[in-house]
């Protein structure tokens, strides 16, 4: 990062901190609304809690004799936690201008939901025990609140920075490292294959969710429109936008077929979500699917 | 000028750039519009799309329609439009406006007025001399300007002018024409206006050929439907009267909505005369009780306002209660025996008649006081009917067999002990006929039947004034009717029975007629004294308002009223003196009320409803400015600027198309569009009749509306807390629309600013009231003395107001939830009126209750529920007791006397238990 000089450094900390809260705070509330509807699904014991006593053996630590327990007894009895050893989950969200748009002004814009769902997966990974950290910034994953004010900064960082390509970087992962990739995934599928398949080639599992506008799904525009690229790809005149819908429809779909066998391929989950479904869907599909992906990595 | 119908152009080059609208119908159809311009991430998937029609390139058929439109408007506006414009024909010479200014031209003076001020307004723009020739005969001297003057000079003399109560005399007026011809200025060039008043009388058609020698002619005229109306003057019924109207056409569905109004003002009756069609004039009874048809003063047509319209009524047309004493033993077994009977006969038709004992008939207000032969009056009797004699009372006596036996004091002339028998077995004499009457005599003019014959009679006692006293005598000299003035009041005296026993006069007409005068007489109106003259004392002005005697006017004799004409010298009014005085009348003077006809062919007839000249070039392009701004908005949004915006767009094009509309209306002037009805009406109905809600009359003063509407809040809110009472928010009503049936309690604060009630709201009120409402009427100046109570007064004319009385200390609002010792609001001590006890209406619950303690600004509470207004003289415990009033108030409205009859209740247990 450049060096910039003091003062200006503290007055975009200033700005940038003012921010956070609320989007924490909303990631926050959208995770809690999930975590309790995840609620019986939670396994007793994971994270730093108590599992088990057990008798004391020879060579075990004595620092670990649970004395309390020990003292109401003959016996010596360890304290024993049940310390499953925490996942790394680097989350990238894309803030590339194509996802500053929204077609209705009461719809979030792609990208505000897209950090709301970053930010909120964040924080319902750090309640789990996982480690995070944002990809491309070559972070250490990092766990508990601090983890999430991290992300947050990273996340804020990026959308202040404009020209931030909309493809995820490349990062050296560690095996068994768990990515999570929202994004609109507009560009064109090869560009989207290589940049996903380094990820893969390296063994990360990974998950990919589009996150789209209702009018990008329906393009719901009528007559002789000009339509203008956000990112200077060009423009496009359409003289009749109704008469197109069908063949729209289709090469949309025909996008997301070929990002899902991307994602097949290297094993990963793609899921979809719009702006005008609540982010609580998403954010559960996204966990569930992790979990279960973790429950079968582990069995 | 180029003229299309009504439309005329002031600078018809303009339309020339018609021509190329066509062309511009081509361009606008073939440039397309911009393309809407979207910005879209999917960009790329866009780009793969093969393009596959290019259309929708030309403009929509509506914005180009939109646009032409547009352009229509300012090429027609630029050419200057004018509707209705009336100088296509342009005058030239000296213009002669001749008015009839008589009473018939009054129903629609104002359209005459305004079209001489058009003319004049023309006739100055062109610069050309007026003369103005008025045709009714009048101390407006203008009728004598033979000579020319300007138009500035013409409308003074015409703005000065007001329609005369007498009828025009178009001949007199024809001379000042043949003046006019005279003058060289004139010659035959000039534009002759009439503005008639649309009636022939006869002269119309001599009156236009005099004009025509001046020059063109027009006539103006009203429409058939606007001619003036005659009121008759009514004719007594035994009932009430018969009211008369002639009108000038035979049309279908005229209607006359007539008032009949006494001395002051009043109204005593509203009815409404239905025109038969077919026929010029209609008929309809008016039942009045006698007492308020004796009140008459003037009936009139009430949209007519004329001179013609209204009709004086005098004492010729009341009815004069007349009382008849009877003895106890009344109950004849042969009625055609009796006295009383002939009497009633003959004057039922005119008067009412009252039979009974004496102090029965004093009771009551009796004109004049009949005493058959009743025998000997008693003492008592004869000194009441002398006390009333003198304060101008009227008594008529009647001989018989009991008074020829006893007479006593009470007779204007000493009498003869007995009867003289004419005609009978012991006499020689033939039955007596009557001599004429004296020319002093009342009956003067009565004519004698020759069958009528006196047989009997009793003699008075020759004195030197007894030729005075006599009214009627018979052939042979000797009296049969004496009178005598006892102090204000006059004692007559008939010298034979009322009954044919004793002459067959009471079988006779003139029996009938002689009552009748005396009846007459009875108000002091002396029929001898026709030849009075009697100044005028109120005389009727051209618009039919009695007012104080116009100038110019001069007594009448009082036997000349049939005879004189209406005019100047004697306008239609009342003459005589305020205790006698007689209505003369326009509308019988009138002879002919026919429309005025066909009249020579070279005269131009015309109406005063004309449309009057608009220029609509200010309305069109108003439009077309309207027309612009709807395009660039729709511009706009067809290149997608408010597509993110779309309800707000639809917003602002609705509220300019609103403003067109509006904008329009008032340019053009044609009829708004009617307002759209509040779609919460339904609510409105139902958010009253759902839940219990206290009501406050909503008197317009804002201020005041505001203080009731957060007293009666504030109250609903204590009676809910502490009471079973659930109250909703109250409601402002309006008496004159809203329904009140819902409400047990209207809180009606009085304001000087509140709309005056009438008598339909009163009616409204006052079934409310009887239907079980409550009233709180609150004149909220604490002490009661202030111009409030006067408002109390003056709504209480429309209001059906029981009788009050101060509450008493155990009244039930008193205790009807709360024990309460006073009822004080915002101020205490003022004293508060009940109903009176015993009342049974409503169950004994009273429907008003009237104070002045500004109870809503102690109850007043703001949105925490704290008080607004402090209290006089203080302290929250007033204003504890305010809230246990307003509680009581409202368990009194909700339950009625319910606590009352639990003050019984010991009683009845104490029965019940043993």
């Amino acid at each position: 990062m450049a060096v910039a000089p003091n003062h200006e450094l503290h007055e975009r900390a200033a700005a940038l901190s003012a921010n956070l809260p609320p989007l924490m705070v909303a990631a926050d509330r959208v995770a809690s609304t999930v975590a309790q509807g995840m609620h019986g699904r939670r396994r007793v014991g994971q994270g730093e809690s108590f599992w088990q006593y057990r008798h004391y053996e020879w060579g075990d630590p004595i620092k670990s004799i649970d004395w309390r327990r020990s003292g109401k007894s003959d016996l010596v009895y360890l304290r024993e936690n049940e310390w499953e050893a925490a996942q790394s989950v680097w989350l990238w969200c894309d803030s590339s201008p194509s996802m500053d748009y929204t077609s209705l002004r009461k719809l979030p814009s792609k990208k505000d939901r897209a950090q709301l769902l970053t930010l909120a997966l964040g924080s319902l990974l750090i309640r789990g025990g996982e480690h995070i950290a944002a990809l491309g910034r070559h972070m250490r994953p990092t766990m508990g609140r601090t983890a999430l004010f991290l992300m947050a900064q990273a996340l804020a960082e990026t959308h202040s920075q404009t020209g931030i390509a909309s493809l995820p970087p490349f990062e050296p992962l560690p095996r068994y490292g768990r990515v999570v990739l929202i994004s609109d995934f507009l560009e064109p599928l090869d560009d989207l294959r290589r940049a996903i398949g380094l990820l893969a080639d390296r063994g990360v599992d990974g998950y990919v969710l589009q996150v789209l506008d209702p009018s990008e799904t329906d393009l719901p525009f009528t007559g002789r429109t000009r339509f203008e690229g956000m990112e200077k790809e060009g423009n496009a005149l359409i003289g009749r936008v109704e008469g197109v819908r069908e063949d729209y429809r289709a090469t949309l779909s025909e996008h997301q077929q070929g990002l899902k066998d991307i994602a097949r391929v290297s094993g990963w989950n793609y899921g979809l979500h719009i702006t005008d479904r609540p982010a609580e869907e998403a954010l559960l599909r996204l966990f569930v699917s992790l979990g279960i992906a973790r429950e079968h990595n582990n069995v | 000028m180029f003229s299309l119908g009504a439309l005329s152009f002031a600078a018809p080059v303009a339309l020339l750039a018609l021509a190329a609208v066509p062309v511009l119908w081509w361009l606008l159809r073939v440039i397309p519009p911009a393309p809407k311009r979207v910005r879209f991430p999917a960009i790329r998937l866009i780009m793969r799309l093969v393009n596959p029609e290019e259309s929708s390139a030309k403009t929509p058929l509506w914005l180009t329609l939109l646009r032409i439109a547009l352009i229509l408007m300012v090429i027609i506006g630029a050419a200057h439009p004018i509707l209705n414009a009336q100088n296509s024909v342009i005058a030239s010479g000296p213009l002669v406006l001749v008015v009839d200014d008589d009473w018939a031209a009054a129903r629609n003076w104002q359209a005459r007025q305004r079209s001489m001020g058009q003319l004049l307004d023309r006739a100055q723009r062109d610069g050309r001399p007026v003369a103005v020739v008025t045709t009714s005969p009048g101390e407006a001297r203008s009728r004598a300007a033979d000579s020319l003057m300007t138009a500035d000079a013409a409308r003074e003399v015409v703005q000065a002018l007001e329609p005369k109560p007498w009828p025009a005399d178009r001949l007199a007026a024809a001379a000042l024409i043949d003046a006019l011809a005279a003058n060289p200025a004139i010659g035959k060039s000039a534009q002759v206006m009439w503005l008639s008043n649309g009636l022939d009388a006869g002269s119309a058609n001599e009156f236009s050929k005099h004009l025509a020698t001046l020059g063109s002619v027009t006539v103006l005229s009203e429409d058939a439907g606007n001619l003036p109306a005659l009121m008759m003057p009514p004719t007594s019924e035994r009932n009430g009267l018969t009211l008369h109207a002639r009108r000038p056409t035979t049309g279908t569905g005229d209607e006359l909505k007539i008032q009949v109004r006494d001395d002051r003002g009043g109204v005593l009756a509203r009815k409404t005369m239905n025109f038969e069609s077919g026929k010029t004039s209609g008929d309809l009874a008016l039942e009045l009780p006698v007492e308020l048809r004796n009140r008459i003063a003037t009936i009139e047509a009430e949209d007519q306002k004329t001179a013609g319209s209204m009709v004086l009524v005098d004492e010729r047309w009341r009815r004069r209660p007349v009382g008849i004493i009877a003895g106890v033993d009344r109950k004849s077994d042969q009625p055609l025996l009796d006295d009383i009977y002939y009497l009633e006969r003959a004057l039922d038709p005119f008067t009412e008649v009252r039979t009974g004992v004496l102090a029965d008939l004093l009771k009551r207000e009796v004109a004049m006081l009949i005493v058959p032969d009743t025998g000997r009056l008693g003492d008592a009797d004869r000194t009441q009917i002398e006390t009333w004699l003198s304060k101008g009372g009227f008594v008529l006596r009647f001989a018989g067999p009991r008074l020829a036996q006893s007479a006593d004091a009470l007779l204007p002339v000493r009498l003869r002990q007995g009867d003289r028998d004419l005609g009978g077995a012991l006499s020689w004499a033939k039955p007596a006929s009557l001599a004429p009457f004296d020319e002093t005599s009342p009956f003067h003019g009565l004519t004698i039947a020759g069958d009528i014959r006196i047989r009997r009679q009793v003699l008075a006692q020759p004195t030197v004034d007894l030729g005075e006293k006599t009214w009627a005598r018979l052939a042979d000299g000797t009296p049969l009717v004496t009178a005598e003035k006892r102090g204000d009041g006059w004692l007559v005296f008939v010298h034979t029975t009322a009954s044919p026993d004793w002459s067959n006069l009471p079988l006779s007409g003139l029996f009938v007629g002689m009552l009748q005068n005396l009846v007459q007489l009875s108000r002091g109106i002396a029929g001898n004294a026709d030849d009075r003259l009697l100044t005028p004392l109120q005389t009727v002005d051209g618009f039919g308002r009695l007012g104080t005697v116009r100038a110019g006017a001069r007594a009448m004799r009082g036997n000349a009223f049939e005879e004189t004409p209406v005019g100047p010298d004697h306008p239609p009014g009342f003459y005589g003196d305020e205790s006698a005085r007689r209505a003369f009348n326009l509308a019988p003077k009138i002879g002919s009320l026919e429309p005025i006809a066909a009249l020579q062919s070279d005269v131009v007839r015309g109406s005063y409803e004309e449309a009057t000249e608009r220029d609509v070039r200010g309305g069109l392009l108003m439009t077309a400015l309207i027309l612009a701004l709807i395009d660039i908005v729709a511009s706009l949004f067809l290149r997608g600027f408010f597509n993110f915006t779309r309800n707000v767009t639809a917003g602002i094009a609705l509220l300019l198309i609103g403003f067109a509309a509006h904008d329009a209306a008032a340019q053009i002037n044609v009829a708004p569009p009617a307002l759209p009805r509040a779609a919460d009406e339904d609510t409105r109905a139902f958010a009253p009749s759902l839940t219990v809600r206290l009501a406050y009359y909503k008197t317009g003063d804002s201020s005041i509306d505001a203080r009731s509407r957060a007293g009666l809040s504030g109250l609903s809110f204590i009676a809910n807390t502490r009471t079973a009472a659930e109250l909703g928010e109250p409601i402002g009503i309006d008496p004159a629309t809203d329904d009140l049936s819902f409400f047990p309690l209207i809180y009606w604060p009085l304001s000087d600013s509140a709309p005056a009630l009438n008598a339909q709201i009163g009616e409204r009120i006052n079934r409310y009231m009887k239907s079980g409402g409550t009233i709180l009427f609150d004149t909220r100046d604490g002490d009661g003395a202030s111009q409030a109570s006067a408002r109390l007064q003056d709504m209480g004319r429309f209001l059906d107001l029981p009788p009050l009385m101060a509450i008493p200390s155990d009244h039930i609002l008193t205790k009807s939830y709360y024990l309460l010792r006073d009822l004080p609001g915002r101020f205490t001590g003022g004293r508060v009126w009940v109903e009176r006890d015993g009342l049974k209406a409503n169950d004994g619950v009273s429907s008003i209750i009237v104070g002045p303690n500004d109870w809503a600004s102690a109850w007043a509470m703001d949105e925490s529920k704290k008080p607004i207004y402090p209290t006089v003289p203080g302290g929250e415990k007033q204003r504890e007791q305010a809230y246990r009033f307003g509680v009581n108030l409202i368990m009194y409205a909700l339950t009625g006397n319910y606590k009352g009859d639990q003050v019984h209740l010991p009683s009845i247990m104490e029965r019940l238990g043993q």
